[in-house]
């Protein structure tokens, strides 16, 4: 056995007699195997519960009687984000941006303008995930198992004797790199196994479950180097073991839970309540439908009877409250649509900001990648609320259109006995109507939004590496 | 037998130390030191705190770089080949670091093996008998051993390696009268088979036990260096009394 080989074999042998090194090796062992079981047996339950609703508001939706459409856009349906199954990995932010919506005419409801950033780490604390128990939880075991590795010989003077025997510093540093790596990799493989038994889902995709296992195993082989690197610059294990403890609570703790409130401060959101109060102004400035003397929608009438050739509503071939409904729908999603962007340019650059502290904190980055390749961050959840409200205006837009093709006007404003059912449509029009299905991206789609902190995991491993080397030329000399 | 047989080349003198200089900051530790040390010899570095003595050792290990001066060992200078310099040296330090998560058997083993030499159970066991090491005590951890007991376990594995060099500093300081005794001819078997030995040390009286050499360093030099003359070897009251060294147990 080559040296590297034989200091990794006793280091591995010492911390096989470390009892207090077992139970807890044990226990995150333990733990993720817990998180792997329950967070996938969560996941599903979410899945079938969100498939079993849609399926219910689609069936409520298309049971609706032959009736007027208008009351039909009232009515409105529930639509559902599925959870794809790398969710069962990392939740991501799916937890806390709500994944149902209420889809009806005239406004856009629900999440779009909820403050879905603004919850941090902290909301996570409560969830066991196996992205957590990697994230937060494997560090700090690998900082009780090796804080000692190379601190340890120095000062007990054992580092001389190893280098008496020939082996290098090189071999010396590359064989504690070993047995911490071994741990590491025994640490990260029962999660790792969960994300392979994910990839038998159907869904699941071969991409951005490489860029998560590669995220991880450089996160982990990033805590190995840098648990190494602090041993190697100090004299005693026990001032490695609070320095290493520090770096976690800053890294792990403390800035993923800060950096939020930092964006946050930076780029203020509008709460909901202020962005309603904000679309309810102007939609009472933007023009009155029923208001004969609204200047937008007198030009809009005059347009209309021009194009057809008319002098008054009741002569033209179409319904004119149909055609008012399209053109209001029209202007007040333009107004809801220039909120719902503003909130999600402000949400984009906070994630930007967030995002940019990963060079500070690598855990804020691994986060970042593995909620990206998952899917559930907070770009899959701007996906679904786009999806939702191209649904919901063309939903609307087709039962105006209804009203204006197939509901006379004469007969949408008469009140005789036999007016309600001349005003109503045929269910068969709501029932041919195409079901929401939310279009996942593809897994390359996936694997590219990844790519930023995937860069910024291995950047960070590099560094380390470089500054281990310099530190280990210290090894032995005091 | 368990000491090997076999030594690296014809060298005829694998240490060799010329003109040697070696400063901390301002403060002169060794100035112009030369000494040499023949394969099958040993040679006693005796001197007061601060004359060099352990500073050579570490210069000799390639630990400490030499200000100016020559210094090789079986041909090879330790500043810019210590590796290689060190696969050659077994050395026994003063106070003894070994691994208290393991056996001494387990200890043995390990740093045998890093140093290319491993060597059987039985071949170590030997060993640390010849040491003084109680049987009892090859399979217990280093835990609860005393200094001397590590100090025994260190001797077998420096005495194991297949080495032209072995360096002691202070070899016998942990060891009882009758351990002492043991060590020294332990030594002389080593020295038999050509090895060239290095050994700092206070102690005038053991030294001229066994040294073929004694090598008196005052302000980083060798001052005189005395052969042993003759069955009667050194006359220690004469070289105490001629260099004022060396007094504890010739003192007591």
């Amino acid at each position: 056995m080559s040296a590297v080989g034989l200091i990794a074999r006793d280091e591995i042998r010492l911390m096989t007699r470390n009892r207090v090194a077992i139970i807890a090796f044990v226990l995150v062992v333990l733990l993720t195997l817990v998180a792997v079981a329950s967070s996938w047996a969560h996941q599903r339950e979410i899945a079938e519960l969100r498939a079993r609703q849609a399926e219910a508001a689609e069936t409520a939706f298309k049971a609706q009687p032959d009736r007027h459409p208008h009351r039909v856009v009232h009515y409105g349906t529930f639509i559902f984000r599925p959870l794809g199954p790398l969710a069962a990995f990392d939740p991501g932010v799916d937890a806390f941006t709500g994944n149902s919506m209420f889809l009806e005419g005239h406004r856009q409801n629900s999440a779009n303008f909820g403050d879905v950033r603004q919850s941090s780490l902290l909301v996570r604390f409560g969830q066991l995930t196996p992205a957590f128990v990697l994230q937060v939880v494997a560090p700090l075991l690998l900082i009780f198992l090796g804080y000692g590795a190379l601190a340890r010989e120095t000062e007990r003077g054992t580092v001389r004797v190893l280098m008496l025997q020939g082996a290098g510093r090189g071999q010396i540093v590359r064989g504690k790199l070993l047995a911490l790596g071994a741990a590491a990799l025994l640490a990260g493989l029962p999660a790792m196994i969960g994300l392979a038994a994910i990839s038998g889902q159907p869904g699941a995709l071969a991409w951005p479950m490489l860029a998560i296992a590669l995220g991880y195993a450089g996160y982990l082989a990033l805590w190995t180097v840098l648990i190494l690197l602090v041993s190697a610059s100090v004299r005693r294990s026990r001032d490695a073991l609070l320095a290493l403890v520090a770096v976690w609570a800053v890294a792990v703790v403390l800035l993923p839970r800060v950096a939020p409130d930092l964006a946050s401060a930076a780029v203020p959101l509008t709460n909901r309540l202020q962005t309603e109060v904000a679309v309810a102004r102007d939609l009472r400035t933007m023009g009155d439908s029923h208001n004969p003397d609204d200047p937008h929608f007198a030009q809009f009438k005059r347009a209309l009877l021009a194009r057809y050739g008319v002098a008054k509503v009741e002569d033209l071939p179409i319904n004119y409250k149909g055609a008012v409904g399209i053109e209001g729908e029209r202007l007040t999603s333009a107004v809801y649509g220039r909120y719902a962007t503003a909130n999600h340019v402000a949400q984009a650059r906070q994630n930007a900001l967030v995002d940019a502290m990963g060079l500070l904190s690598p855990t804020i980055a691994l986060r970042s990648l593995s909620m990206a390749a998952a899917g559930t961050d907070l770009a899959g959840h701007q996906r679904f609320l786009e999806q939702a409200e191209a649904y919901r205006y063309a939903l609307v837009q087709r039962l105006n259109r209804m009203q204006m093709e197939d509901v006379s006007y004469a007969d949408d404003g008469a009140t005789d006995a036999g007016a309600d059912r001349r005003k109503r449509v045929s269910a068969r029009k709501w029932q041919a109507m195409p079901d929401f299905r939310f279009i996942a991206p593809d897994g390359r789609t996936l694997a590219a939004a990844a790519l930023p902190g995937l860069a910024i995991v291995f950047a960070w491993l590099a560094g380390a590496l470089i500054l281990l080397m310099v530190a280990s030329r210290r090894l032995g000399a005091r | 037998m368990f000491i090997a047989e076999d030594l690296t080349g014809p060298m005829t003198e694998p240490i060799l130390i010329d003109d040697l200089t070696f400063a901390y900051d301002t403060h002169d530790v060794l100035n112009g030191l030369s000494l040499r040390v023949p394969a099958g010899s040993i040679t006693a570095l005796l001197g007061g705190n601060g004359a060099g003595k352990s500073t050579t050792l570490s210069t000799l290990l390639g630990f400490t770089r030499a200000r100016s001066g020559r210094v090789e060992v079986c041909g090879m200078d330790p500043a810019t080949d210590p590796d290689a310099v060190r696969r050659r040296i077994a050395y026994l330090p003063e106070n003894v670091a070994l691994y208290e998560h393991l056996t001494a058997v387990e200890n043995a083993d390990y740093l045998l093996a890093l140093s290319g030499e491993r060597q059987g159970h039985d071949a170590i066991t030997a060993a640390l008998a010849a040491a003084g090491l109680q049987d009892q005590a090859w399979h217990q951890r280093l835990g609860g051993f005393s200094k001397g007991m590590r100090q025994k376990v260190a001797i077998a594995v420096a005495l194991l390696r297949r080495v032209p060099v072995l360096l002691l500093d202070e070899p016998t300081s942990g060891l009882d009268p009758r351990a002492t005794a043991d060590f020294s001819q332990l030594l002389l078997q080593v020295r038999e088979r050509g090895t060239a030995i290095l050994m700092v040390t206070h102690d005038l009286l053991s030294a001229a036990d066994i040294a073929d050499r004694i090598a008196f360093l005052e302000a980083g030099r060798v001052a005189h260096e005395v052969r042993a003359d003759g069955p009667e070897r050194f006359d220690v009251r004469a070289l105490h009394a001629r260099f004022q060294l060396g007094g504890d147990r010739l003192a007591a």
